[in-house]
């Protein structure tokens, strides 16, 4: 008996009792556009979790002194990069400096620990949100700039606003406090406002004056093609640098950021089997329905002389089909579902709580040809397992008997 | 600036250290030559009083009263200062605070607590915060003569009070000054004692005012023995520094102002 024969009995069979078909159809529909959907959504929070990340001042590379990041104090920072550094940074596609202390800010009424930054006003722009988050007064100007740029959360517990002055206290080399006042010109709204609260900005050069520390500075960031794969560029790299400067990737410098990501991975999968598991019962149900129901016919078949192993695999071929129609179903669907709000779903409602977890007012969906593939195969094959036991069952019904149940 | 002085140390110590000096002051600043503009009068009234209590010492001994609408306490202190840079309080009763300290030199300010045993030196992140809970904060106790050169100063008006004349400076911090604060307004009477300094944010709205409630003269001179922190926006919260006796011009040993001084008191 060839196959074409033996798929369209199956097929066949499968439309003999449309109703139970339909109701497992959408049961696998349903489960396999769960599948696809949900992990297209958490694919969205994650990737915007780890974008926000790296926009937030961590870069795909950074440079620091050895001891800075155990101690970010001003006494561990670098020399501006000299020519030959320069040089290899300049091949990628952005980089930066910065100087990066804790300070206090000071206003009439309040103070806040802060994280002090002074930046290169144009060099930033390509590797941070910064430059287009100003919602008021205006970004740092390349030159002769004092002012200071402050996050809106901040300015609402400092009780400030644009155009009036704080003063900014840190220590210089010598542990001796340095303190000024400088006019906010600036206020930035980040993703978070965690983010809001924690820096302030400044011109890196009139941050080194106030401090005390000429050309040095505490950290070198670099943005490069593609953010998984940074071991080449790093060796490349780091063959320039002193002897008592570090390189890392953004999967040292953000690690809850980089075990996220890992987690994800592992977290889809689990997802998409808890999901196939509860679909899996349905479906061996069915087939145990349809292979009870046609007891009868199996033993007909049998006694014709028709092959056990023909039988059970007709009834996989059932449940074969019965997949691959749901899948499509499924995956369509959720294809359908995902596409229009790949623009963004507005979750404000819920943003508190969201950017606890560092994901903002605005979810994109990501829909990875992966994780569709994924969802596919496990359906698939552990669905074609699973129907194994009623197919079994089935091929091995002894003739006589079969044929005598009424 | 007067503020500043006050700062700098015992606050009220330097402030009433301001006061005395008066004689010489008198001199210099209530007969200002009449050419000059009110700002250069001004900023002569103030920087004359410093001028004068450069490099003089004091010892004292004061009650500071903190208020709070449900609870207030009273702690009582011993002050030696030297100088505008120079100062070392150290507390002699409640007895559960007794040998805490604080000890200013001339950029850095360290305080000792015995229940700790360490000897701490104020952090940049912590000059903001309250000294010793009350209304002044590790700045104010700490900064010395910033109000003559971070501030730009005016004259603006002279009127008759109890015999005296009284200055009224306002003073407006430079561009860079790392103050807070939108102005102040200091009134001195001619004879150098300050009878309030008023706090306005960058709204010009009055934040805190320290007010000069009782002068007394002590050892020849007269001094505000009384005076007042009020916290506008609060009500009811104040605290009050209540000068019992004072020395001045008095011989200082050098280790006096050092940390193992601080830590353990020779006197």
């Amino acid at each position: 008996m060839n196959i074409s024969l033996l798929s369209q009995l199956a097929w066949r069979n499968l439309w003999r009792n449309h109703r139970r078909t339909f109701i497992m159809l959408s049961a696998i529909t349903i489960g396999v556009w769960a599948m696809i959907f949900m992990t297209a959504l958490m694919r969205g929070m994650v990737d915007q979790m780890v974008e926000n990340g790296l926009n937030t001042f961590t870069g795909h590379i950074q440079i620091h002194h050895e001891n800075y990041l155990d101690d970010p104090a001003i006494n561990n920072s670098l020399p501006y990069p000299g020519p030959e550094l320069i040089a290899e940074l300049n091949n990628s596609p952005a980089w930066t400096t910065r100087v990066r202390v804790p300070a206090v800010v000071n206003s009439e009424r309040e103070s806040r620990g802060v994280m002090l930054m002074g930046i290169e006003s144009e060099k930033e722009k390509a590797l941070s949100f910064l430059a287009d988050s100003i919602v008021e007064g205006r970004y740092l100007k390349a030159e002769k700039e004092k002012g200071v740029l402050i996050g809106k959360k901040l300015a609402e517990k400092l009780e400030t606003e644009l155009g009036k002055r704080i003063v900014i206290m840190s220590q210089d080399p010598d542990n001796n406090i340095v303190d000024v006042g400088v006019r906010i010109v600036g206020i930035y709204q980040a993703e978070l406002r965690a983010t809001e609260e924690q820096f302030i900005f400044l011109d890196q050069g009139y941050t080194q004056k106030i401090l005390g520390i000429k050309n040095q500075i505490s950290e070198i960031e670099t943005r490069e093609e593609n953010f998984r794969d940074l071991a080449a560029r790093k060796t490349v790299i780091e063959s320039k640098l002193e002897q008592n400067q570090k390189i890392q990737d953004w999967r040292h410098l953000n690690k809850l950021l980089a075990a996220t990501l890992g987690m994800m991975d592992g977290f889809v999968l689990i997802w998409m089997l808890v999901v196939f598991i509860a679909l899996s019962f349905g479906l061996v149900n069915t087939l145990i329905m349809a292979v009870f129901e046609r007891t009868r016919e199996f033993g007909l078949m049998l006694s014709l002389g028709m092959k056990p192993r023909l039988i059970l695999s007709q009834v996989l071929f059932e449940s074969l089909f019965l997949l691959v129609l749901g899948l499509t179903l499924g995956t369509g669907l959720a294809w359908l579902a995902i596409k229009p709000m790949e623009s963004g779903i507005d979750i404000s409602v819920v943003a508190e709580g969201m950017a606890k977890m560092g994901v903002g007012a605005t979810l994109y969906p990501s829909l990875e040809t992966r994780d569709i593939l994924t969802a596919n195969l496990i359906v698939i094959l552990l669905g074609v397992s699973a129907s194994f036991l009623p197919a079994f069952k089935a091929s091995r019904l002894k003739p006589i008997e079969a044929m005598n149940v009424n | 600036m007067f503020k500043s002085l006050l700062q700098c140390s015992g606050l009220l110590l330097c402030l009433i250290l301001l006061s005395l000096n008066s004689h010489t002051l008198l001199a210099q600043a209530a007969e200002p030559p009449t050419e000059s503009t009110p700002e250069i009068q001004a900023k002569a009234i103030l920087k004359a009083a410093i001028d004068n209590w450069r490099g003089m010492s004091s010892y004292s001994e004061m009650t500071m009263r903190i208020h709070r609408p449900d609870w207030e306490r009273s702690v009582s202190m011993r002050g030696w200062t030297r100088g505008d840079k120079d100062s070392l309080v150290r507390v002699t009763a409640p007895k559960k605070d007794i040998g805490t300290g604080t000890l200013t030199l001339d950029k850095g300010m360290w305080t000792f607590s015995p229940k700790v045993n360490r000897v701490i030196k104020v952090p940049s992140s912590m000059m903001n915060q309250s000294w010793m809970g009350s209304d002044f904060s590790n700045k104010d106790i700490s900064k010395a003569d910033e109000i003559v050169h971070s501030y730009s100063h005016k004259l603006t008006a002279i009127h008759e009070q109890d015999g005296h004349k009284v200055y009224e400076i306002e003073a407006i911090p430079h561009e860079d000054a790392a103050v807070v604060w939108g102005k102040q307004v200091i009134r001195v009477r001619d004879d150098h004692v300050m009878l309030s300094e008023a706090f306005y944010d960058q709204d010009g709205i009055l934040v805190k005012r320290m007010d000069t409630l009782e002068i007394q003269e002590l050892d020849g001179r007269p001094v505000a023995t009384r005076q007042r922190m009020l916290d506008i926006e609060e009500e009811d919260h104040w605290t009050e520094i209540i000068l019992h006796t004072v020395d001045f011009n008095i011989e200082l040993a050098d280790s006096v102002f050092t940390l193992s001084n601080l830590r353990n008191p020779r006197d």
